[in-house]
C-alpha cells in the first residue's frame, strides 16, 4: 500500500564536483522497516545520506526521492528536519560557543516557528531534555557544552542519538554510527536507536562492518558498489557478507 | 573630537565600557591614555554597534609593578563603515600583565583596520602580554586590515599575538540546518557565539547591550545571501 511507504528512491543519479557517484539508485522503506545500507569504501555510501539530507555540495543530475509523498528534492536541509528526516553524522560538526542546551532550543523552536506554533516553554523544554539525555546516558552537565567541542568519539555518537530523540524523526539515517565507537558505546547508541523506533517509522542503517548489525537488527540488506544496489536480501546477507566479503558482488 | 588622560590610581580597580552605536552625522574620534600605577587593574570594554564609524586611538602605559590591564572589544560592521582600532600596550615595569581580545564581523562595503602593538621596555621583566584580534569577513567589497606587532626588549616575559580572518563555517551550517535550524539563524547562531567571549566581559548594562547586539546581528544575518 502506498501510503505505507515512507521513502522512495528512483533512478537517482548524483555526484559531487562534476563527479557522478551514484548511477541509478532504487530504494523503496515502508513504515516499520529498518534497512541496512552496506558496502566497499568509494561505494557510495556517504553520498546517498548527504543527497537524503541535502548537503549543498552534492548534486543530483537524476531520478527523484519522495519522502511521505513530498518530493524530497525540493525541499530545503532544515525543510527536510522539520518533515521528519534525520541524519546522525559519520563525522559530528563542532559548533564552538554553541551550547548544546541553545542548539536544541533553537533547532525545535525553528520547527515549532514552520508549523505556526508558540516557542517550547522553557519548563518544558528543561524536562524534555533532562528525559532525551538519560536516554543516552548523558550527565546533566553536558547540556552546557559546546556542541561536539572536545567531545570523545563516543561521546559525538550519543549526542547524536540524544538529537535524534529529542527530534523524533520518522526517518533516522545513521551513517557510519559504529565507526569510532567501542562496545559500550555502541550498546549505548544501538539500543537508542531500537527504543526509539517504532511501526510508524523507519531507519536506514549505512555501515562498511556488521558490527553494529548484531545490535540494530535489519530487516531488509542492500549491497552498495559501484554506486549500484547489486544485492538485496534479508538480515542473513549480513552474514553472508561477513564471511565472504564485497567481492561477490 | 575627544581626548582624555586617566590615571587608574594605586591598589585600585577601574572598569570602562564604551558604546558606540549610530554616528551618521560623521566619524567619531575618541583618543584615549590611560595610565596604571602599582598593583592597579583595569579592564576596558568598547562595544562598535552597526551605523557606527570610529576612529580609536587607545594608549595604555603600566607604570607601576604588578599592574593588569584586559582590554576588549568588539566591531559589527554590515554597511559602509569605517573603523579605525589603535591601541598601544606599553610594559614600563615588571610584574605587569596586558590582554587584547577584539572581534568583528564585517561585511558589505565596511572597512576595518586594527592596529595593536605591545611594547615591552627593557626593564619590564616577567612581563605576560597577549593580544588576539579575529574577523569574521563577511562580503568581498569589505575589507579587513590587522596588524599585531610587538616590541620587546626585555628577555624574561611571555608575549603572543594572533590574528585571523575568515568566513562562516558551512559544514557547521548543514550540521545545524539537518536539525532544524534555519540558516538565517544558523549564521545568527555562528556570529553570536564568535562574539560572546567578549559580551562575556560586559559589566554595566550587560542585558540591553547584548540585546542590541543580538538585534544587530539578526538584521546581518536575514541581509547575507
Amino acid at each position: 500500500m502506498s501510503q505505507d511507504i515512507i521513502l522512495k528512491i528512483n533512478g537517482l543519479r548524483a555526484g559531487i564536483e562534476g563527479k557522478e557517484i551514484l548511477k541509478g539508485v532504487d530504494l523503496t522503506i515502508r513504515k516499520g522497516e529498518i534497512h541496512a545500507i552496506m558496502g566497499p569504501n568509494g561505494a557510495g555510501k556517504s553520498t546517498l545520506s548527504s543527497v537524503l539530507s541535502g548537503k549543498p555540495q552534492y548534486t543530483v543530475t537524476s531520478g527523484s526521492i519522495e519522502f511521505m509523498g513530498k518530493d524530497l528534492l525540493a525541499m530545503s536541509p532544515e525543510e527536510r528536519s522539520w518533515a521528519g528526516i534525520f541524519m546522525s553524522f559519520q563525522y559530528p560538526v563542532e559548533i564552538p560557543g554553541v551550547s548544546i542546551t541553545n542548539f536544541m532550543k533553537t533547532a525545535i523552536n525553528s520547527r515549532r516557528e514552520a508549523m505556526g506554533l508558540e516557542p517550547m516553554k522553557a519548563a518544558e523544554f528543561l524536562k524534555l531534555m533532562k528525559e532525551k539525555m538519560s536516554f543516552v546516558q548523558m550527565k546533566p552537565e553536558f547540556s552546557k557544552r559546546e556542541v561536539n567541542v572536545g567531545f570523545s568519539g563516543g561521546e559525538k555518537k550519543r549526542n547524536e542519538i540524544f538529537q535524534m530523540a529529542m527530534l523524533d524523526p520518522t526517518l533516522a539515517i545513521l551513517d557510519e554510527t559504529d565507526s569510532g565507537l567501542d562496545v559500550d558505546a555502541l550498546r549505548i547508541v544501538a539500543s537508542g536507536v531500537n527504543a526509539l523506533h517504532t511501526p510508524d517509522k523507519a531507519a536506514i542503517v549505512i555501515t562498511h562492518y556488521q558490527r553494529l548489525l548484531e545490535y540494530i537488527v535489519p530487516d531488509v540488506v542492500h549491497v552498495l558498489k559501484d554506486g549500484k544496489i547489486v544485492k538485496t536480501a534479508g538480515r542473513e546477507l549480513v552474514a553472508q557478507i561477513e564471511e565472504n566479503g564485497y567481492d561477490n558482488y | 573630537m575627544v581626548n582624555s588622560s586617566y590615571t587608574v590610581p594605586q591598589n585600585t580597580h577601574e572598569s570602562v565600557q564604551l558604546v558606540l552605536s549610530d554616528t551618521s552625522s560623521g566619524t567619531q574620534s575618541i583618543a584615549g591614555e590611560y595610565i596604571l600605577e602599582r598593583d592597579s587593574s583595569l579592564d576596558i570594554v568598547i562595544v562598535v554597534l552597526p551605523g557606527a564609524s570610529v576612529q580609536l586611538p587607545l594608549r595604555i602605559i603600566l607604570k607601576g609593578e604588578g599592574a593588569n590591564v584586559n582590554v576588549s572589544g568588539i566591531y559589527l560592521c554590515p554597511g559602509s563603515e569605517k573603523v579605525k582600532l589603535s591601541l598601544d600596550v606599553v610594559h614600563q615595569v615588571p610584574h605587569c600583565s596586558s590582554s587584547q581580545l577584539f572581534k568583528g564581523i564585517v561585511s558589505a562595503e565596511s572597512i576595518v583596520d586594527f592596529y595593536g602593538k605591545i611594547v615591552v621596555e627593557q626593564d619590564a621583566q616577567k612581563t605576560e602580554a597577549y593580544q588576539e584580534n579575529h574577523n569574521l569577513l563577511l562580503s568581498d567589497q569589505a575589507k579587513v586590515n590587522t596588524k599585531p606587532q610587538l616590541e620587546i626588549y626585555a628577555d624574561d616575559v611571555k608575549c603572543s599575538h594572533g590574528a585571523t580572518v575568515g568566513r562562516l563555517d558551512e559544514d557547521a551550517q548543514f550540521y545545524m540546518r539537518s536539525r532544524g535550524i534555519t540558516l538565517q539563524q544558523a549564521k545568527a547562531l555562528q556570529m553570536l557565539s564568535f562574539v560572546s567571549p567578549v559580551l562575556s566581559r560586559l559589566v554595566k548594562d550587560k542585558e540591553s547591550i547584548v540585546l542590541s547586539v543580538e538585534k544587530a546581528i539578526q538584521t546581518i544575518s536575514s541581509s547575507l545571501q
